[in-house]
């Protein structure tokens, strides 16, 4: 783009001598692409060890056998029969809480995931609309309104696992007993799977809710004004332009942040720890830190390896449909 | 009396109906009350708890039972939480700092050169981010515990991984892989928009392709580097999933705040004033972080996120 006119100017620098010019020389002399590549290459290096290896490993170690000898803890080579048997349920019997398992929707990890992410992201996206709604309007005080609604997001999620915590304590709390009179809950409901898995809904929407308020706040701001004085003057309600106008305008920033959440609260994990346990309320994440600390490090592998994949099915879906609503939006 | 208010409740819903914009105006009230009573409560309710003694926990209304803010001293004696939260603060910021560096140049890459690659590259780095931390756990776990064999010596024996668990390599490396991507999509954008002009003047006048990064394009993107900056802490002071799994929990071994609360839940089970007060106090620099910077984080979250 820029640079290609290359350094010569550069070197008639008195001071420029030893192994700093000569490298310094060695930049300026190459070509643009490896620059670029230059530039990137400690990044590559750091995603290379920290993230492109372990996945590939991950993926390695959840085609043996469990064992529990030896150092690295895997039997033999046994192909994809872990996956198959995580499927199957056979392999239930080497995890502490069942993979999949449809007749215990909420002590089976599969299904406590989806419940809790399809049941928060839902809720995210009211709330989040409704928030941004508001913080598209022009009022005094709009700044600490704003501040109050982002506050949420920035917590801890230990803090934020304490809060609700505290909030459903049977005997501090003035939440439970209520609940617990209206059938609701039960008196112990950290230690019920429902129940809990309720808390951590509430609490994930009470966080996160915000984030959803930002983009679509962000997509509302883009919409072309004029387009609410067309909608006037040929008659509109408020609310027919905003079902005419806003939404289908908001609509691709709506998508954006319900991906974004989606895969989010589909690694949930430190909230439930706080809140809860893993063994009352067992996510994937928890199903995966469980099976590991048990030592049976390829049936954690296939299930740390199939919650990466139900998530990447995801994005693919998103990306396919998004495709379509937005075109060639580009990088 | 009831018809007086029946009279009321007539007019004003006709007035409602002959002036909308008043009805809306209403609702907006109602609504932005509702939102900022549902936000705020949980943090009014751990005050409440922080300062209610700790014998009378039982039954505890929207008023404190009795008054006693002594929780806010108690917490430091019984468990080092200042020392938790140093520990919070000192991984945040170098955290911060290293993906700052790495994320210039990276986004300075991407935002100004067209390479072969750039695209497919791009896509790559966003995907890193989709990946749950659990699917890294296993094998950087046994890389962290010494337990991975780079190669063996004949005579000397293996050479294994270091030992980073305990250490704050070991939160700080899956933190700088899992936070770069955003920051490098934020730093991308900034740097796109610098016009070339000014690029190529500060190349005519001697300066290096460093000199020109580090001279001219950051200080011009200084907004977009503050913004990365601020979304990278407050996405480290956050993480619950390597803190909790890369260390021991003793405040020695790099154990942040994360730890620090979880101890009140294990070993003072049932001192919920603790609990609240630490919860406030590790709430404070994150709040003031959010009142200096709400624009850096309203903007880097939407650009972040509508960029791909």
């Amino acid at each position: 783009m820029s640079a290609e006119t290359g350094g010569s100017q550069s070197q008639s620098r008195s001071d420029s001598s030893g192994m700093f010019a000569s490298g310094q020389r060695w930049v300026e002399n190459l070509s643009d692409t490896q620059f670029a590549y230059l530039l990137l290459a400690p990044s590559l290096l750091l995603f290379a060890v920290i993230a492109f290896w372990p996945l590939a490993r991950t993926f390695q170690m959840s085609l043996y056998a469990n064992s529990l000898y030896g150092a690295d803890r895997l039997g033999e080579f046994v192909g994809f029969s872990n996956y198959v048997r995580l499927l199957t349920g056979d392999l239930n019997s080497s995890l502490p809480r069942p993979f999949l398992d449809l007749s215990q929707p909420f002590t089976s990890a599969v299904t406590v995931t989806l419940i809790f992410t399809v049941v928060s992201v839902v809720f995210e996206t009211i709330i989040g609309f409704g928030q941004a709604i508001i913080l598209n309007q022009d009022f005094r005080g709009r700044r600490w309104v704003r501040v109050a609604i982002i506050l949420p997001w920035a917590v801890p999620i230990v803090i934020q696992g304490m809060i609700f915590y505290l909030l459903f304590q049977p005997t501090v709390g003035f939440l439970v007993e209520p609940l617990h009179q209206l059938g609701l809950f039960s008196t112990t409901p950290q230690a019920n799977s429902m129940d809990s898995l309720i808390i951590v809904i509430v609490a994930d929407v009470w966080k996160t809710s915000a984030f959803m308020a930002l983009i679509i706040l962000a997509g509302l701001q883009s919409v072309n004004r004029s387009l609410y004085d067309v909608a006037k003057v040929s008659g509109a309600s408020k609310f027919e332009a905003f079902k005419t106008v806003t939404l289908p305008l908001v609509l691709p920033s709506v998508l954006v942040a319900m991906l974004f959440r989606t895969i989010g609260a589909m690694r949930v994990y430190g909230l439930i720890t706080t809140v809860s346990s893993c063994n009352t309320v067992p996510s994937l994440s928890c199903l995966v830190v469980q099976t590991f600390s048990t030592s049976r490090y390829a049936a954690a592998a296939a299930v740390a390896f199939v919650t990466a994949a139900l998530i990447g099915l995801v994005v693919m879906v998103y990306i396919v449909k998004f495709a379509d609503v937005q075109g060639s939006g580009g990088i | 009396m009831s018809n007086s208010e029946g009279n009321a409740l007539q007019r004003w819903a006709s007035r409602s109906i002959s002036n909308p914009e008043r009805t809306y105006k209403a609702l907006f009230y109602v609504l932005t009350g509702v939102f900022l009573f549902t936000t705020l409560f949980p943090f009014y309710w751990l005050l409440v708890l922080a300062l209610t003694p700790s014998g009378n926990m039982i039954d505890v209304g929207l008023l404190p039972n009795g008054f006693n803010p002594e929780a806010f001293v108690t917490v430091f004696t019984r468990v080092p939480f200042h020392l938790y939260i140093l520990n919070s603060l000192i991984i945040g910021v170098v955290t911060t700092a290293i993906v700052l560096v790495l994320a210039s140049f990276a986004g300075y890459a991407f935002g100004r050169f067209e390479f072969p690659g750039r695209r497919p590259l791009m896509l790559v780095f966003l995907a890193i981010s989709y990946f749950p931390p659990a699917a890294f756990l296993l094998p950087l776990f046994r890389l962290f515990t010494a337990n991975i064999t780079f190669f063996t010596l004949p005579g000397v024996g293996t050479v294994n991984s270091p030992m980073l668990f305990n250490g704050p390599g070991a939160m700080m490396l899956p933190y700088t892989a899992l936070f770069m991507p955003l920051a490098i999509f934020i730093l991308t954008t900034f740097y796109s928009q610098i016009p070339d002009g000014l690029e190529d003047a500060a190349r005519v006048e001697g300066n290096t392709r460093f000199g020109a990064l580090f001279k001219v394009i950051m200080p011009l993107s200084a907004p977009g580097v503050a913004t990365a900056g601020v979304l990278t802490f407050i996405s480290v002071y956050n993480e619950f999933f390597f803190a909790f799994l890369m260390t021991d929990g003793r405040v020695q071994n790099w154990a942040t705040i994360v730890w620090g609360l979880l101890s009140y839940q294990g070993r003072y089970a049932t001192s919920y004033n603790l609990m609240a007060a630490a919860s406030i106090l590790g709430v404070i620099p994150i709040a003031i972080l959010v009142v200096v910077a709400q624009e850096k984080i309203v903007s880097g979250l939407t650009s972040g996120a509508l960029k791909e």
